[in-house]
This record gives structure tokens, sequence and C-alpha cells, in this order.
């Protein structure tokens, strides 16, 4: 065999195929060596290998084995851990400038050791563009820099997690433990199989480069189980996560109830729609399929959309561009099985194929192929099978290919291809994803906003948007406290019906008021007609109001996600009119409000005066900030424009605190709503009357029935049922420790943003009464979604 | 044919090209190529083999066109190809190019040589076109009969900038009549053309009309042939295949001097338009420096040494 491979001038010169790519691997196999081949975990500022280790071995494209990582176990943990709380001190006490400094001088390590990275990460099989990584630091080194002279009520939350699946990208754990860095938290990562060597070299290079001991950690071995095990230790204050649904999914599930936020990014398997409208560039557009979707590691799964009138020259084109293309390697050893499986069963579905060349018969590979006349319920467009396979999808007019691309469970990104100026825009306005790509695809970078709707992701990486993950407000305490999970049994949370309401007996004279809740802009009994008592301070019965379950949620989400999408679309200067009538009502109504407070909570009535003043007071703030947060144009390396958009998240579910029961609801309603979302709220079942009074000002306003709905009964049963429906974006949660934890395990999947608080203030209602700026920034930031539109030119 | 020619200015009118993803495909395009050694070599003899070797300048005689013919009908030093086993393969450039009035010249040096070399002929009021079309098409005939076997007419650029795309085709078709048997190439002197979007639409007109090869410039332009402008011509070639089954042929022009370059057009050819566009029949390259730099190469390739150009027989 060895023989006949050698070719002489002349079979090239006949053939003019391309020789062989040869690409060394010397430098990154004496660093290797260096460390004896068996890398240890890095835990402050050193590698340490520890004896009686499980190993785990890494392999390249061949099989072989590259080296052995450490398969730490919870003692390493801990002392990775504690080492990064001590090194928080250190770190979060420096001056900006130093912070910033540090990530400056790793830009010079790293270009002198960027052979040596590169070459480790394609030994890992976890290629990365070393400018990108390079862009990286130089950006959020400027951040440290600008900490805090345009943050300046923000402070570092400490000790953050930094966790990726397996088959994530070290671009995408840069992204997250860069910021994380800046911001002057300390940081643990725990990197998957691929990116766990490029990492430990990068800390190795951190620490060089003047980083102190303890600042950045890297334990390697199993993700789930160290990152449980990390989230678990009461010293940690984060957990942020890239990678793939399923893991991120587990990771919920796993710390679920720890008392430590869990955000998660998935980076990796969206499906992600390609759209070609006739008055596009075809050829470029083609040129963009080609390149991005064979790729062996690709980040999504590619969806292609075409416009009818153009599909007959899109396919002819992509017969031309994919002739002579090679097969590609698949990832993993059972995808030859499921790829067959997908084509076949695709072509039974009457599907035909273009492809370079026949699959071979068994094998590793696959030919690159386009399956042509698919429909949006085949499966291999439901659940795309691994493999270099992209399935086609023709449409007929504009708002049908934007239809066709929003119609997937993942919103992580599109790539539309025109030229037409308008039809960009609008696409892009219309698409629910968090990067559109107009005429180009795949572009990314740090000053950009990437934030997934949908199932994509519930927090925000990149941009100055991406920061505040790893802030928090400087004037307030996290909101969650520590605590270990408790046994819960999650099918049976909320489940409980609340205590019926049996006649009082004769006494006739003080007949309690019966309260009706507010659906779709129309108050209402509860589906299942039964009420709930409202007590008194004194234990009396205040009042009845309805006993609100699934079916009032359900009706009421219904209501909200029905008026929405036209509530977000009133430009915002549209909104604020709305919010100030809201602000008028109010006042119209503060008697019968103070009044409703007074016999709710007992308080007197200067001091139920005061709470419905500073509700007006936040209410003409709110519609005063409507059309002052925004967006903008941001500065990118290369030409073109790009911008980054606030959106609505859509249905914001809230279950609100039962202090400051009108100040609270009104906060926290009218930052929703001012944003463009819709609200359903539940009022605090102890105090629920002011909420339901509320109502009456909802009512003579001008805010469209079903922006704001209230439901009233039992918390659990009402979160429960918010947590169960797909349709709810977010969910703002007041209330007990097992309400948290079950919110954490259950809105791991649908994908929901949580926002959790389970302690009552200490300090008397001020987050409600004087909240500092920092606060109300957080408020509308929780508020919206991010979305970056980038328009590349020449 | 009036309403094919219509349906043609259909396609014409609705062509669009985005500049920044053209640009992008083209920084891509130098990067697939990583070919070393020999395959390296066997490329830049490939090269050899599609070279329209060059010379149009005021001051061409007799005697400097021989010197062409020869340097054309052998390029390369025998004892270099010898060592690579190639010098029994029949190595030569694609053909000469030369002014009109030298085509005579040229004709007369290869057939006393033995050699069937063709001889291409500039024409059409070369570079500018600013010529009357009476004498454009004169110019033409003239170098047919002097026993040019292609000619490289040049496009009415006045045509083209004013959107007379019709006009444009009716003066091509003439000049397709003009060349008769001889192979005919179309400058389109991108440089002056404007916008990317003016080139595909040239291109088209130009492959309409009959041309069997598209060639980007004079060489006299600001702008000559860059990677950019070429995928949009290329790819105007491919639509023109896709819909006619018609296969045209590309000649990039002006400013390649350098072998590496001509690695880049090559992989160009063969990312764009696959295998079948890397032969002389359906890519040239119109250079006159350039075989000077390959030759070094080859040398190099050969024997590890960095070769000085006298070194290499001159042209």
């Amino acid at each position: 065999m060895a023989g006949s491979t050698i070719k002489t001038v002349y079979d090239i010169f006949q053939s003019m195929d391309y020789g062989p790519t040869s690409s060394s691997t010397a430098t990154a196999q004496a660093w290797l060596e260096h460390q004896s081949g068996a890398l240890g975990l890095f835990i402050d500022g050193r590698f340490v290998l520890p004896a009686g280790r499980q190993t785990c071995s890494v392999t390249d494209s061949s099989g072989g084995s590259v080296c052995t990582t450490v398969c730490a176990t919870d003692e390493d943990v801990s002392l990775s851990v504690s080492s990064g709380a001590s090194g928080f001190k250190a770190w979060s006490a420096l001056p900006c400038h130093v912070r910033a400094k540090t990530l400056l001088r790793l830009v010079s390590g790293l270009q002198r050791y960027g052979q040596c990275l590169s070459e480790l990460c394609d030994l890992a099989q976890s290629p990365s563009s070393f400018s990108a990584l390079v862009r990286l630091l130089q950006y959020y080194s400027g951040w440290a820099q600008l900490r805090d002279t345009l943050l300046p009520d923000w402070t570092p939350r400490g000790l953050v997690a930094v966790v990726v699946s397996d088959d994530c990208s070290l671009y995408s754990l840069m992204l997250k433990a860069l910021p994380a860095l800046a911001m002057g938290n300390t940081v643990v990562v725990i990197p998957g199989v691929e990116t766990a060597i490029p990492a430990l070299l990068l800390a190795q290079l951190f620490v060089e480069a003047g980083l102190p001991a303890g600042v950045l950690n890297v334990v390697t071995g199993n993700v789930l189980s160290l990152a449980s095990t990390v989230a678990q230790n009461p010293l940690t204050s984060y957990v942020t996560y890239s990678g793939n649904k399923n893991d991120g999914e587990k990771l919920c599930r796993a710390t679920a109830g720890m008392g430590v936020p869990v955000s998660l990014s998935i980076s990796l398997g969206a499906t992600c729609p390609f759209i070609i409208f006739e008055s596009a560039d075809i050829d470029s557009a083609v040129d963009g399929v080609i390149e991005t979707a064979f790729k062996k590691k690709r980040e999504c799964q590619w969806l292609l959309c075409v416009q009818e009138s153009v599909l007959d020259i899109v396919v002819a084109r992509l017969k031309s561009r994919m002739a002579g293309m090679k097969s590609v390697p698949l990832q993993k050893e059972g995808d030859r099985r499921l790829v067959d499986a997908a084509v076949e069963e695709a072509q039974q579905q009457g599907a035909t194929l273009i492809q370079p060349c026949a699959p071979s018969p068994s094998g590793a590979s696959y030919p690159p192929t386009v399956l042509c006349g698919m429909a949006p319920s085949c499966p291999c467009v439901v659940t795309p099978p691994p493999g270099p396979l992209l399935p086609l999808l023709s449409f007929r007019s504009q708002t049908e290919g934007v239809t066709l691309g929003n119609h997937s469970p993942h919103g992580y990104a599109a790539s539309l291809w025109t030229e037409d100026l308008t039809l960009a825009l609008e696409a892009a306005k219309g698409l629910s994803v968090g990067s559109v790509w107009v005429n180009s695809h795949s572009v990314l970078d740090p000053s950009l906003p990437l934030s997934g709707h949908k199932e994509s992701s519930n927090c925000t990486d990149g941009g100055k948007e991406g920061l505040f993950q790893f802030l928090r407000p400087s004037s307030s305490s996290p909101s969650l406290p520590r605590s270990s999970p408790t046994s819960l049994d999650y099918s049976r949370f909320g489940t409980a019906t609340s205590a019926a309401i049996i006649p009082q007996g004769p006494d006739s004279s003080s007949c309690p008021r019966s309260y009706l809740q507010y659906v779709g802009g129309k108050q209402c009994k509860s589906e299942s007609g039964s009420s709930v008592s409202v007590l008194a301070p004194d234990g009396a019965v205040l009042a009845y109001c309805p006993d609100a379950g699934r079916k009032d949620v359900r009706n009421a989400v219904e209501a909200a996600i029905k008026v929405q999408p036209g509530w977000m679309k009133r430009s915002p200067t549209d909104r604020a009119q709305s919010l100030f009538t809201l602000a008028k009502a109010l006042e119209m109504k503060r008697r019968d409000l103070a009044a409703s407070l007074h016999s709710q909570t007992g308080l007197s009535l200067e001091e139920v005066d005061k709470e419905v003043e500073l509700s007006i007071a936040q209410l003409y703030d709110w519609a005063a900030r409507c059309d002052k947060e925004t967006g903008g144009i941001l500065p990118v390396p290369q030409s073109g424009s790009a911008l980054s958009i606030p959106e609505a998240l859509g249905v914001v579910g809230v279950v609100l605190p039962d202090s400051s029961p009108l100040l609270s609801m009104v906060s926290l309603l009218v930052a929703a709503v001012a944003m463009g979302n819709a609200v359903v709220m539940v009022p605090s079942p102890k105090n629920p009357l002011p909420a339901l009074e509320f109502i009456q000002v909802l009512q003579s306003s001008d805010i469209p029935a079903g922006v704001v709905n209230i439901l009233t009964g039992g918390r659990d049963q009402l979160t429960q049922a918010l947590a169960n429906h797909s349709v709810i974006k977010a969910i703002w949660y007041w209330g007990s420790v097992e309400g948290c934890q079950y919110l954490q395990h259950t809105c791991a999947s649908p994908l929901k943003n949580l926002w959790l608080h389970c302690l009552e203030e200490k300090d008397g209602g001020r987050v409600w009464s004087q909240p500092p700026p920092s606060l109300l920034e957080e408020r509308w930031r929780r508020a919206v979604q991010w979305k970056s539109v980038w328009i590349p030119t020449a | 044919h009036a309403s094919s020619c219509r349906n043609y200015l259909e396609w014409v009118s609705k062509v669009r090209v985005n500049t920044q993803a053209v640009l992008k495909r083209a920084q891509q395009i130098p990067g697939r190529n990583k070919n070393k050694k020999q395959w390296q070599a066997a490329w830049l003899l490939r090269a050899v083999t599609c070279i329209d070797l060059t010379t149009l300048a005021g001051d061409d005689t007799p005697g400097n066109v021989h010197r062409l013919c020869m340097k054309a009908s052998q390029p390369v030093r025998a004892d270099l190809l010898q060592s690579m086993d190639m010098h029994d393969k029949g190595l030569t450039t694609a053909a000469v190019c030369v002014y009109p009035s030298r085509v005579a010249d040229a004709v007369k040096t290869l057939k006393a040589a033995n050699s069937r070399l063709p001889v291409a002929s500039v024409a059409t009021g070369f570079p500018a076109g600013q010529t009357p079309l009476k004498t454009r098409l004169e110019e033409v005939r003239l170098a047919v009969q002097d026993g040019a076997a292609e000619i490289d007419i040049v496009i009415n650029r006045t045509l083209a900038l004013t959107g007379q795309w019709e006009a444009m085709y009716a003066e091509i078709c003439q000049f397709r009549e003009a060349c008769g048997e001889a192979h005919m190439k179309s400058i389109l002197a991108v440089g002056e053309l404007g916008t990317f979007t003016n080139v595909y639409k040239a291109s088209l007109v130009a492959m309409m009309a009959g041309s069997d090869f598209i060639k980007t410039s004079t060489g006299k332009e600001p702008v000559n042939a860059t990677y950019p402008v070429a995928i949009v011509m290329v790819r105007a070639i491919r639509d023109y295949f896709l819909r006619t089954g018609h296969k045209v042929g590309f000649k990039p022009a002006g400013g390649i001097r350098t072998a590496k370059e001509s690695l880049v057009w090559l992989t160009l050819m063969k990312e764009e338009l696959g295998d079948e566009w890397l032969r002389p029949h359906l890519f040239r390259l119109g250079a006159s420096s350039l075989l000077a730099d390959i030759e070094r190469q080859i040398y190099h390739y050969v024997t590890g040494h960095y070769a000085a150009y006298h070194e290499m027989p001159m042209a």
C-alpha cells in the first residue's frame, strides 16, 4: 500500500488533487511530555497530581491517547473551592486597573505560546481560533479596567463555577470565565473532555501572567458530578453553564435547592434556520451553506429554508457546489446507524437527496447530504440526527419564511439572506432568536450579547449585558440563602388543595366581601368556583378571594400571549403613555387602595398613604424609562453594523412577596410591562387585597386587556401551574425555600429565566421603598432578553 | 433568438451580488491550498500550461516577439523537467498573446519552430475600446486573417456603465461573427465597471453573445485581476452553465506576477468550478513576468536552491 501512495509530479499534474495536509503537534507534545503525559488539577496556582485518583484518557481524532487527566474527588473540589474563596479576597480587593493589566499580560503570554495552545486544541479535537481568544482577552481587559467607572453600584458575586459540557468549545468556556474574572470574581472551571487540556494550559499561562493563586482553578473529571459538588459548597456563589441541553438540564436538577443560582447557555445543538429569500445573492448564500452546514463539528444544526421562487436555482447551485465534496467523519460510534435510519426514513417520506457520492456501505463517515422536500413535521426536522445532513424546506412568502424559522423550541440564532434592507430588518425583528446574521453566518464577537431566546438560554453572555450575571447590586445581599436540598416530591408539589371554606355561623352583621380575580381584562371567579378566605392581622376573616388553579393559569396565559406581541410592538413612547394613565388612575383611587392596604396589613394610615404614594411614583418612573432603556449600535472588529436590541421576554409569571403588598406588586408589574411583557401575577396569599383592589385601577387605565392578569390562591399551587406552562418564559418568585427548589428543578425544561427570592427582607422593605439605581437596573434587565443583529458590509 | 435574448436580459436584470460575502469568500480561498513539495511543483507546471504568455507594449518588435514565442514553446528549463520526469509531456504555455500588428511575426516564428502553439491577439481598440465600431470590427478581421487563433476583444464600457446591455449584447455578437473560427475572449475591464453587480451582468451578456472565455482586465486599468472580482465572474460562468449547459472559460489577467498567486488562481478555479476548469481549454492566466517566477520555484523544488533570475532562460 505504502508504495502505491507515492504520487509522481505527473500523476498530480494530471489529477490536480490537493496534497496531504500535515499539521505538526511537536510543541504540544513537548509540553505534554514536560507534564509527564499526565495532567493534574490546577488548584491554588499550580498543578497538583493527587495520588490514588482515577484518570481519564484524552484521545485525538485517530483514537490515540494524547495524555491523561485526573478525575477529581470531593476532596479536590473542596480544596479548589476554598482556594477560590480565599483568592476572592485578594482578587476583588485589587484596583480595577491591576485586574485589567493581568488580563492584558495574558495576551502576550498567549502570543508567545499560541502555537502550543492551538496544537493542544487540535489534539483534543476542539479546534479554536487563536485570534478569537486574544480578542476575548482584550475585550474583557477593557471591562475590568472600567468596572468601577461604568458599573459603580455593582459588586462581584464571589466564587463562580464555570461549567461546560464535554463537547463545548474553548471559546464558549472563555466567554464565561473571562467576564467573571474581569468583574472581580474568582472562578473554578470545570471543563469538558475536549476543553480540559487547553483550559489547564490557559490556567498555567494566567498564573505566569500574574494572576494570584486561587483566582482561577481548573478541576477535571466527570462534569456533572463535579459541578454539583462545587454548587453544594456554601462558598460557591454562582454556577454558570455552557454546552448541550441534556447536561444543562441534568445540572439544573442536580443543583436544585442548593440555594445557588444556576444559569444555562445552550450553545450547542440548537436548530437554527438558514433562510434564503428570493432577493438574496444566491451564490453567496449557497457558499454559506456549503461552508457551515456539513462540518464535522458544528455548534448548531442548520435548517435550510428557501423561498419557493428560487428553490430550483438554489438546488441546482447546491448540486454543483457539492459535487466533489468528500465524506465527513462522524462524531461517535453509533452515529452511522442513526444517519442511515434518518435518511431512509426521509426518503420513505418522499425526500430527494443531494449527495456528491453514494455513502460507503459502512464506516464512520457520510457524504454531505441535503434532504430536499422536507416538511416541518418530519422527524429529521423535529429531532435532527447527527451527521452532515441538512433538511431543506421551502416557503411561499417573506412572512412565512420568518414563521417557519420561528417554529422551533430553539432560539439560538438564524442566518438570513436578502439584498433588500427593509426585508432584512423586518425579518430580523420577527425572528425570536438571540443572534440574527444578515447575509452571513456564525459571526461572534464578545462585544455583542449572545442570549438565546426560548429554550436556548436563560442568561446573556457577551457585551455589557453579559456582565451582569457575574455581578449583584452592591446594596443587596444574595436573594437565595444557602441550603441543602430537601427531599421534595416534585410530582406532588403544589397539588394539595386549599382548605375549603365552611359557613361561619349566623353572624350576618359583617359578611365578608367576595373579591374577583382578573383575567384578560375581565373580573372573574376561579374556574373551580371555590374561594379561600383572607384573614386580617387579627385573624378575623376579612374577605374571600378566588382559589385559582391550573385552568386559571391556562386562561390567564392565553389572554396574555394573545395581547403581548401587540403590546411589545407598540412604540416605547406609546407604552409610556399607557403607563401614565395607569399612574393617574391610581392617583384617582388612592383612597380605596390605602383603605384596603390598611385593613389588610393593619399599618397606620400614614404608612399606607406613603406606600400608595411610592407606588404612584414607581409608575411615573417606569413610564419615563420606557423609551430610555434601549440597545444600540455596537462597534465590532469587522466592517458593517451590529445592533443590540432589548426585547420583551413574553409572558412573565410573578409570584409576589408578602411585604409591601401594593408597592412590591406595582414595582414588579410596571418593570415587566414597561419593557413590553405581559404578566400573570400571583399576589401573596397572606395579603392579596391591595392587588385585588388594584384591578379597579387597571380597568380604568389604558393598559390593554390581558397585559396584566391577577390570580389569587395557593402560592404553591399557582407556582406549580406557572412552572408547567411552556409559554411562560420567566418566573419572578418570592416564597419558600421549597418553592425555589421546585422551580429550579422544574424550569430546566422547558427552560425559564428564574429570579428567586426566599428571604423576607430584613431591612423593612427598603428594596421597595428606596430601591437604589442598580436594583432598578436589575429589574429592567430581568425583564428583557437581547437580540444581536449583524449586518456586515464591505 | 430575440425572445431568448429577452429572457436573458430579464435574467441580467435580476442579478444581485453581496459585496461583503464575496470579499469574505475571496479571503478563504488562499487557505484552501496547503500544497507542498511535488504537489506544489505539479500545480506550478499546470499553471504554466495555462499561461497566455503576453507582450503588449509600444516597443514590441519582431525580435522580442520571436523570443517570447520560443520561451512559450519551451517554458521550463529542460534539465529541471527531466528531473521531474516531465520532459516528454509536451509542456508549453497555452498561447502567446500580442498586439494585432505583431500577429504575423508570432505566427511566422512558431511555424518555423514547428510549434502548434496558438497565437492570441488583442483587438477592438485595446485597451480602451473607444474607437468606432467599424474599425474595431475590421481590427478583428485583420488579426484573424494574419493567423490569430484567439481574439481578446474589449467590451464597450460606455454601454455597460449606462446600462445598455442589449446594445452591448448586439455589439459583442458582431465581434463573434467577425472572429469566425477563432476563439473569442471578452475582456470586461472590471476595474472600470464600478460594482460587482455590473461585473456579473457584463459577464452574463458577454457569454450570451458567444464568448469562449471571459477575461478580467486589459492590464491597463488601475485595478486588475483580483480574487473577489474573479469569484463574481466564475459564479456567472457557473450560472450560465447551469442554465444553458455551455462551459465558458475564465482568464484573469493583469498584475499576476508570482508563482504563489498562480496557485491561488488555480485553487479558486478548483473550489468554485471544479477540476475541469484547471485546463487551458477553460482557464488561462494572462501574464508576462509570471513564468520566470514559476520557473524559479520549480528550480527550488528540484535543487533545493533559490535561483537568480539570470539562471533561467529569458523570454
